[in-house]
């Protein structure tokens, strides 16, 4: 960069922001602080097996079970054997780094959630879901965006953004939201590698996106969340108390870079990772092993290590884990499963009373199950956002957030 | 942009300044509320001291404003027709084409119909230069069963190379249709192209399989059909090897049914979500009784995965009457042979053949549901992320209407492009990473090297070709393409390019610039071969023309090379890297 003269430089909006910035920046301590809250939703997309996460170990819904998933069932003894929650339900194996979470109190388990929509189709539900708006897909925001509206910000600062989506595309949870921020990690988020150029870029680019139309406000939130997360990123990141994220996974290298964020006490209020790959029409793996196990361990160890570093937020901190669906409870004749209805919402943190599983198992004989075929809903997974939302966040009107929703009495999830 | 000093509405809308309890609006309120703000207002004063000494780009802006305020540019104005088609029915311009549009005879319309007809027709279209750039794709003309055998039958398991080379057929697909997109003249069939990979979507990764027959279902499947019948593409898309493991339908049978195929074709492929009605029976949708019910219910995907049943590959020679071609087979043992119900239509047992799952193809392809998806979706494609309903019932009609022409496809396309809507709406979408990408290297005639390293590209700019891993294509709506990472990311190869940073991508744009020295000219010639308009708002033309000029005389050459190249790759860049670059 040798022709570049230090007078072809100005100073402007990113100087004065890079100036606050470094004024404001500082760790946890600022984030405990301010006693802010952060929700965190994983979304698994493609519809989880439900039924293989948190399988039947007894009675006459085992004997169901296992009929009917002759290659896929969870062994109840011997090697690799389901994790036991009750004396009903079993945890699949490979999350058993989570099992211990469940054990120490903060982990809950909800089995049979859904929304009352029948819908068996991936992109319906997930829609409907992240709207919030069950059967309907025409509300113009998502839940996330009229969460953040519907409560009130405790935090000193807001240097990023209330929301934060770990992803190149933006869920539709966040829709609405022009201050949504989107990344998946700090790779490569800079305008540039050298110092000055970089100033004299974001002057550039500032001059060009300020105005008040849709495109234009996306590219200033870009380039407010440009500037600070540059400031942030210097240096290796070392992990508290030495928690130990997989360093083969997207998954858990986007849960470190929401807690590199949240520990800079950035006012991130809702964040929201995703994992994909559930969709498990074939050759889902034998005996709790195979493709889905190795996935639910990759969410296994990713949430831990992530629950881990959180060190002291942990209890500001309140992840739910979610899918559209869950799936058939016959397996089919390519070893796979196809699109189910009820499926399983895990709720992790520090003012958890975990330990526990909420809601109630509907049970597996054919008159039991929705439409004769799949697991049923027995708990609105809105109760459980709702829970959350007014015990941590003080969220006043669920209608802001969930309109035409009438939640059932919460069911005791959070302390 | 409101006057700060004036006390005019200003809008704090900098989440910087959010803190502030009190919902101040003007900057002499600001700065007497001290406090808290005492920082902020310190920075601001700090900035504009700064600025004093400093010059470029915007120094007769202060700081302060653009951090207080946001500048009211209102919507840009509607650029002229030949912007908006190759914004829209291409992947941008290259030098060159603009000018050929506005010297087509006639007006506007006359204009527009004739480049159509053009480009509805591509194969008389000589097309030599991108051809040869394809000339050294090995696997570029292989019938499916040739590659069958080259990459995957007759692949030695010692090969330590053998997943490379099973690998080859889909990485030249995505290699041949990148050059295609830069390359090719045939635009509004590249435009299409990309439309239909995304609408039948597969991921080829998804089974090692699906890998060598993915330059087959390119070529046979979706480029042969592009402009053809969606009937014929339908079963096309059906019957291919690619669609058949990709969702499953390969290892569906009478015994286990696997309804993955059966079900996307309803919601994905024909119908569309729009017109599902979830568990709800058969009988009791609207239309049942008539025999042509105005929705799908689930039992319909069962009904039509048993009649899928026994579609499969001839991927083996352990059973009988398989010979492994890689082809597609009917498999009678595993077909269901028992009556079927789907959308009103009864299906007596002991259909011959394939018949049962024509049936629902026909059914299916000849669906108003279908007709109205169909439409609403190009009509998204290629107008707005609002589709014009009065466009969506015309491109229907015309869709219904042609359902037995070979060019059926054609009739659609021409009923969307010469509606009214067409040139009468902008900026309701915006390019996604992808055509960014390609309209940058058009633009600025970027030589680029094949190789996969250009895939990286267009993965780190966050839609790799061919890549997307659920059956539903890559969103087409912008709000999925405004990421930060995405627009930081697409800035960056914007600017990259401008400046030759990257050895995969020489764009020489200081030959192209060639003795241009003066700073109103140089940024005049740019703004024209860019955007082929002004810029919005229209002082960023100024802004350019003061960096440019040092803040000088915009008429007075820049003698120095080193200078001048510095700042003319640096105003390019600017110019790929605004929002003007990006709307379509």
């Amino acid at each position: 960069m040798q022709h570049i003269n230090r007078r072809e430089f100005m100073m402007g909006c990113s100087a004065a922001i890079a100036a606050m910035t470094g004024s404001k920046l500082s760790s946890v301590a600022l984030a405990e602080a301010t006693g802010s809250q952060t929700l965190v939703t994983v979304f698994l997309r493609g519809g989880w097996d439900a039924l293989s996460v948190l399988p039947p170990l007894d009675g006459k819904d085992r004997g169901y079970y296992e009929a009917a998933r002759p290659t896929l069932k969870v062994p109840v003894k011997g090697e690799n054997k389901a994790l036991e929650l009750n004396a009903q339900l079993g945890l699949h194996p490979s999350l058993a780094p989570l099992f211990e979470l469940y054990q120490a109190g903060h982990l809950a388990v909800i089995p049979a959630t859904g929304m009352p929509s029948n819908t068996r189709s991936h992109f319906d539900a997930q829609e409907y879901l992240e709207l919030g708006t069950p059967d309907a897909r025409t509300s113009p925001s998502g839940w996330v965006t009229r969460f953040l509206t519907g409560t009130k910000s405790n935090s000193v600062t807001d240097l990023l953004s209330e929301s934060l989506s770990l992803n190149d595309e933006l869920p539709t949870s966040v829709r609405g939201n022009l201050k949504a921020v989107g990344f998946p990690s700090f790779d490569g988020f800079q305008l540039a590698d050298d110092a000055e150029y970089r100033k004299f870029l974001g002057n550039a680019l500032t001059r060009l996106w300020d105005g008040d139309q849709w495109l234009q406000q996306a590219g200033m939130t870009a380039l407010r969340a440009v500037d600070t997360i540059t400031k942030i990123n210097s240096g290796e990141y070392k992990p508290a108390s030495d928690a130990k994220y997989p360093d083969d996974s997207e998954f858990s290298k986007s849960l470190q870079t929401l807690a590199r964020v949240m520990k800079a006490g950035l006012g991130v209020r809702a964040a929201t990772v995703d994992l994909g790959g559930w969709d498990t029409h074939q050759y889902q793996g034998e005996k709790a092993q195979g493709y889905f196990g190795n996935l639910l361990s990759e969410l296994a160890r990713g949430l831990a290590a992530f629950f881990t570093d959180l060190d002291g937020l942990r209890s500001s901190t309140t992840v739910i884990v979610m899918s559209e669906f869950g799936r058939r409870l016959d397996e089919n004749a390519s070893q796979g499963t196809d699109h189910g209805h009820g499926s399983a919402m895990l709720v992790l943190g520090g003012s958890v009373a975990g330990g526990k599983v909420y809601g109630k198992f509907p049970g597996l004989a054919p008159d039991q199950l929705f439409d004769r075929a799949d697991l049923a809903v027995t708990t609105d997974y809105r109760t459980v956002l709702l829970e959350v939302m007014q015990k941590r966040f003080g969220l006043k009107n669920s209608l802001d957030v969930f309109p035409n929703f009438k939640p059932s009495a919460a069911l005791g999830i959070m302390k | 942009m409101g006057d700060l000093e004036s006390g005019q509405e200003n809008v704090l809308d900098t989440a910087i300044l959010e803190p502030v309890a009190n919902p101040l609006n003007s900057r002499r309120k600001f700065l007497r509320a001290g406090g808290a703000l005492a920082v902020t207002a310190a920075v601001v004063a700090g900035a504009r001291e700064a600025n004093a000494n400093l010059r470029g780009f915007s120094s007769d802006v202060k700081p302060e404003k653009l951090l207080l305020s946001t500048r009211k540019t209102g919507k840009p104005a509607i650029p002229a027709l030949e912007i908006v088609v190759f914004n829209r029915l291409a992947f941008g311009w290259r030098p060159g084409d603009l000018e050929a549009f506005r010297q087509l005879p006639g007006g506007n319309a006359e204009k527009l119909r004739t480049w159509i007809e053009l480009q509805l027709n591509p194969e008389k279209m000589t097309d030599q230069d991108c051809d040869a750039k394809l000339a050294n794709l090995e696997s570029l003309n292989k019938p499916l069963e040739v590659a069958w055998a080259d990459y995957y039958k007759n692949l030695d398991d010692k090969d330590e190379k053998k997943f490379q080379k099973m690998g080859i057929p889909t990485l030249e697909a995505r290699l041949a249709t990148i050059t295609r997109m830069v390359f090719s003249k045939r635009q509004l069939l590249e435009v299409m192209v990309d439309f239909w990979h995304n609408h039948f979507n597969v991921h080829p990764e998804r089974d090692d399989s699906i890998k060598p027959t993915f330059m087959g279902y390119d070529r046979d499947v979706i480029r042969a059909n592009a402009f053809g019948n969606f009937r014929v593409m339908l079963e096309a898309v059906a019957k291919h090897p690619a669609m058949l493991r990709y969702l499953d339908n390969a290892s569906s049978n009478r015994a286990g049914p696997n309804e993955n195929y059966a079900r996307e074709l309803f919601e994905l492929h024909t119908m569309g979500a729009e017109n599902y009605r979830g568990v709800g029976r058969q009988r009791d949708v609207a239309g049942y009784a008539q025999g042509q019910p105005d929705a799908y219910v689930d039992d319909d995907v069962y009904e039509a995965t048993r009649c899928f049943t026994g579609w499969r590959i001839d991927d083996n020679t352990d059973e009988s009457g398989f010979t492994n071609t890689g082809q597609f087979a009917f498999f009678q043992p595993w077909h269901d042979r028992f009556q079927k119900t789907v959308l009103g239509r009864y299906l007596p047992p002991d259909q011959p053949g394939t018949k049962d799952g024509q049936d629902v193809l026909d059914a299916l392809a000849t669906h108003p549901g279908t007709a109205r998806y169909i439409a609403r979706k190009l009509v998204r494609r290629l107008i707005s992320d609002k589709p014009p309903q009065s466009v969506i019932d015309a491109a229907a009609k015309t869709f219904l209407e042609h359902q037995d022409a070979p060019d059926q496809m054609k009739y659609v396309i021409r009923s969307i492009v010469l509606s009214k809507e067409f040139a009468s709406i902008w900026s309701e979408k915006i390019k996604r990473p992808l055509e960014r990408f390609v309209s940058g290297l058009r633009i600025l005639e970027t030589d680029i090297k094949l190789n996969e390293d250009m895939l990286w590209t267009t993965y780190y700019m966050g839609q790799a070709l061919f890549d997307h891993h659920p059956p539903d294509g890559y969103p087409d709506f912008r709000e999925a393409w405004a990421s930060s990472s995405g627009l930081l990311r697409s800035w960056q190869f914007m600017n990259g390019i401008a400046q030759d940073w990257d050895e995969k991508y020489k764009s020489g744009v200081m030959k192209t610039n060639a003795n241009r020295r003066k700073p109103l000219e140089i940024t005049d010639f740019w703004l024209e071969r860019l955007l082929g308009r002004k810029p919005h708002p229209l002082e960023i033309r100024d802004d350019l023309i003061k960096f440019l000029a040092d803040n000088g005389d915009s008429n007075e050459a820049i003698t120095d090379d080193d200078t001048l190249k510095w700042r003319v790759q640096s105003i390019v860049g600017f110019i790929l890297m605004s929002p003007d670059f990006m709307w379509k």
